[in-house]
């Protein structure tokens, strides 16, 4: 299983692999990521490959990635050459009509990828008081409700649990929560 | 087998030294190697060693302490970034002669890509150029393994040893064993020896000879003691071409292999690229025809190989010459190699055109919202609009983006390229507004011996220190200016920056709160007259803290009244801040609240008043 996450600076994507590769190792498996820190992380396009399964190099090849959580809109469409054929896109839309783009639509047919955009500023300004620093949790809700990346909702929510600081566990569950919500239709 | 645990590749690496008895660790902070101290402070105080764990003020400081730490018999460490071992380039050459009585390791960490930094120089190539034997890890578990290796080769051979990450392994995440403390009892014993621990001339002519026997005899081991690190992985079929593969480039090829399904070629991986197991690679490539040579980021190994008639890479260009050999590179380079050029696969030319379309380009680092930074910028540019502004390494490098950073070479040298364009305006007996921008970190780090220069030498110019109270870039390690220590609980003292500017010899310093943009354009105008006048540096200390410190402060909500916005872009020209934006339809700015930390400071900014505090004030 190989994932691509990507967003911008600041927006706390490196939690999300991290509850990936903790669910994995839980389950016995060998995990293998690469992060971005420095320079990049400030405000920059930031993008982080995780790999679960037996693999040599953290780094995901374009056209062989399952699936692209992408925290912001244009990082995902920048980067949607690293999904393979049928792969899978969770994005945090913001200005949805860029989809239609007839150039864009041809691209994801021909190579059969599914989209699944969720309006996270949208959901979090409504729930959560605007509290932006919860979207990696409401994509990793979002991609649970799509049935899609190989994990449960249970087990994101046990992660989270045994990961996030305590004084937070109760809010990221809802975000998760928010997120399961608004894909599983 | 130990107990797993996923770690980054820096912590593995952090883990492996304290693992292998290391007690005394020192390090400047760079990415990416930054996480390296803090996780050895970690695993220590977990391990219930007593590791003394440091930040030097720079890496030069940081590297002589843990070389005099190994005259006195003890395990020690030095860790820094690839650009930081050119500040600590003058005791790492020296230490290489020396007959060291403790393990001593160097760990380097590069930047291929770059991603973080202002070169992509391959730090073997300085292994080389000091006659030490240097380690090159594939992944993190392999990086922690081979500290052990390094702190043992060390001490059999009285030699420094270099462990060299890349990126992608300091930062890679990976399941990684723990083991317990090597317990080594080892009481501190420096023995006074002039002709081990002083380096005379006299004596390097006599060492010199020494480190060629030494690397003579590493040279032997790599060949028949390191299979662990230098080994083949012969082809499941008969094989049409070798490669040769270090450090990262050697994990790339492997899954690449996979996922293309070849088996017909065999690959060399090489651990311990200098001294160059040169027998290896003579043996492996005589059973080629040809054979690639890939590593990151210059042609180490491929300068070692003595016959170069079959080989493919750097030097007859089949491998690119600058650059990360991500996979996708790297797959084109095998095809290539093969004679199987591969097309890009067509559906990417729609995504192509879609991106174009779309005008999505990736998006540049830029000052988080309500960074001091920012603040003091504008201040600086509005105070001196035809100033010429040297600045120097650190976050406040993105002041570019506000058109206030126009040269920086490397850490400090925002001081002496102050002094260098002051004096070339002086030698035709002309003058320009001169302020540098320095970061407080980057002041302690080297930011001192060009100050107290510029004040002997009588150049006028304003030094402008943003001092945040942290290091910033690198993600928030403390420093002299500061004075809190690595370990929690752990006091040091602080020194004072004012105190320090004028130990310099400064005599005009003034310390402002960052914020006060107005006042502080007057401040900054004032402080070049006094520079002027009286051909010495002014210094101005610009405070506030770091916004990663997420610091308790006034909120100032703010909108853009869109009636007196004309749409002039002033504030996203001058400004810039990833909560202040430009509608490109409407031609008007407006505040994204997704990033605005409602700082307040932009109610200075708009020169048309079109920037409103919540109640209504402006500014």
């Amino acid at each position: 299983m190989q994932y691509v996450i990507v967003g911008i600076g600041g927006q706390g994507i490196l939690f999300s692999s991290r509850v990936l590769g903790h669910i994995a190792l839980s389950k016995g498996e060998s995990v293998m990521g690469s992060e971005v820190h420095g320079m990049a992380q400030r405000g920059g396009s930031v993008i982080s490959h995780f790999k679960i399964g037996k693999y040599s190099s953290p780094l995901v090849k374009a056209k062989e990635a399952d699936v692209l959580l992408a925290f912001d809109q244009n990082e995902a469409i920048r980067n949607l050459h690293f999904l393979k054929p049928g792969g899978k896109a969770i994005i945090n839309v913001h200005a949805p009509e860029a989809l239609e783009n007839p150039n864009l639509k041809r691209f994801l047919e021909e190579r059969s990828i599914e989209l699944y955009p969720i309006k996270g500023y949208e959901i979090l300004k409504e729930h959560m008081n605007g509290k932006f620093l919860f979207l990696n949790v409401l994509i990793l809700g979002a991609m649970c409700g799509a049935g899609i990346g190989n994990v449960t909702l249970e087990e994101v929510k046990r992660a989270i649990e045994e990961l996030a600081p305590p004084k937070y566990v109760e809010a990221n569950l809802k975000v998760v929560d928010l997120g399961y919500g608004a894909m599983a239709k | 087998m130990g107990k797993k645990m996923i770690m980054l590749g820096n912590e593995a690496i952090a883990r492996g030294i304290v693992e292998a008895g290391c007690e005394v660790a020192c390090a400047y902070p760079g990415t990416p190697s930054s996480e390296i101290l803090p996780a050895i402070a970690k695993w220590a105080d977990e391990l219930n060693t007593k590791t003394a764990v440091e930040w030097g003020a720079n890496e030069k400081v940081a590297f002589e302490m843990a070389a005099a730490a190994s005259f006195a018999g003890k395990r020690a460490c030095a860790v820094m970034k690839q650009v930081g071992l050119n500040v600590a380039a003058d005791p790492f050459m020296s230490v290489a002669h020396f007959q060291l009585k403790g393990g001593l390791l160097l760990v380097v960490a590069d930047d291929p890509g770059p991603h973080s930094s202002q070169t992509e120089q391959d730090s073997r190539f300085f292994a080389m150029f000091a006659k030490v034997p240097c380690f090159d890890p594939s992944t993190a578990a392999e990086a922690k393994d081979m500290v052990f290796d390094a702190y043992d080769l060390s001490e059999r051979h009285g030699i420094v040893t270099m462990l060299r990450p890349t990126v992608r392994v300091d930062h890679c995440r990976q399941d990684v064993e723990l083991l317990d403390v090597v317990s080594l009892e080892r009481k501190a014993s420096f023995e006074k020896d002039v002709r081990r621990w002083v380096c005379l001339p006299a004596h390097v002519r006599i060492n010199h000879p020494l480190l060629n026997q030494k690397n003579d005899a590493i040279r032997e081991e790599f060949e028949r003691d390191f299979s662990k690190y230098n080994y083949e992985v012969p082809a499941e079929e008969k094989a049409t071409m070798g490669i040769i593969a270090g450090g990262i480039s050697f994990a790339v090829v492997m899954d690449l292999l996979n996922s293309m399904g070849r088996k017909d070629i065999s690959v060399l991986k090489i651990g311990t690229p200098y001294p160059l197991p040169t027998k290896l690679v003579d043996d492996f490539i005589a059973k080629h025809d040809k054979v690639l040579v890939l590593e990151e980021t210059y042609p180490v190994i491929e300068m070692q190989i003595n016959d170069k008639s079959k080989v493919l890479g750097r030097f007859n260009g089949w491998v690119p010459k600058a650059g990360e050999l991500l996979p996708e590179i790297v797959e084109g380079v095998i095809l290539r190699a093969l004679g199987e050029e591969a097309a890009l696969p067509p559906e990417e030319e729609y995504l192509k055109k879609a991106l174009e379309e779309l005008n999505i380009t990736p998006r540049k680092p830029m000052l988080c919202p309500g960074c001091p930074h920012r603040a003091s910028f504008f201040s600086i540019r509005q105070a001196l609009p035809n100033g010429i502004y040297p600045s120097d390494i650190g976050c406040y490098t993105l002041g570019v983006n506000q058109k206030t950073v126009d040269a920086v070479i490397d850490m400090g040298a925002s001081v002496t390229q102050a002094s260098g364009l002051y004096l070339a305006h002086k030698v035709d007996g002309t003058e320009r507004p001169i302020v540098a921008t320095i970061g407080d970190s980057t002041f302690f780090h080297m930011g001192m011996p060009g100050l107290a220069s510029a004040v002997y030498n009588k150049h006028a110019f304003v030094l402008a220190i943003l001092d945040n109270s942290i290091t910033a870039m690198t993600g928030g390690q403390s420093h002299p200016g500061i004075g809190e220590k690595l370990r929690k609980g752990e006091e040091g003292r602080k020194v004072d920056l004012e105190e320090a500017v004028r130990g310099c010899g400064v005599k005009w310093v003034k310390t402002v709160e960052a914020y006060d943009v107005n006042k502080n354009k007057e401040l900054v105008k004032e402080a070049w007259e006094y520079a002027k006048e009286n051909e010495e540096p002014a210094v101005l200390i610009f405070k506030h803290p770091c916004m990663l410190l997420r610091p308790e402060q006034d909120k100032i909500p703010v909108k853009v009244d869109q009636e007196k916005c004309i749409g002039c872009k002033f504030c996203i020209n001058f400004f810039n801040c990833p909560g202040l934006v430009f509608d490109e339809e409407k031609k008007k700015a407006y505040i994204d609240e997704r990033f605005c930390v409602q700082c307040g400071v932009c109610i200075n900014v708009c020169p048309h008043g079109a920037i409103l505090g919540s109640n209504g004030e402006e500014a």
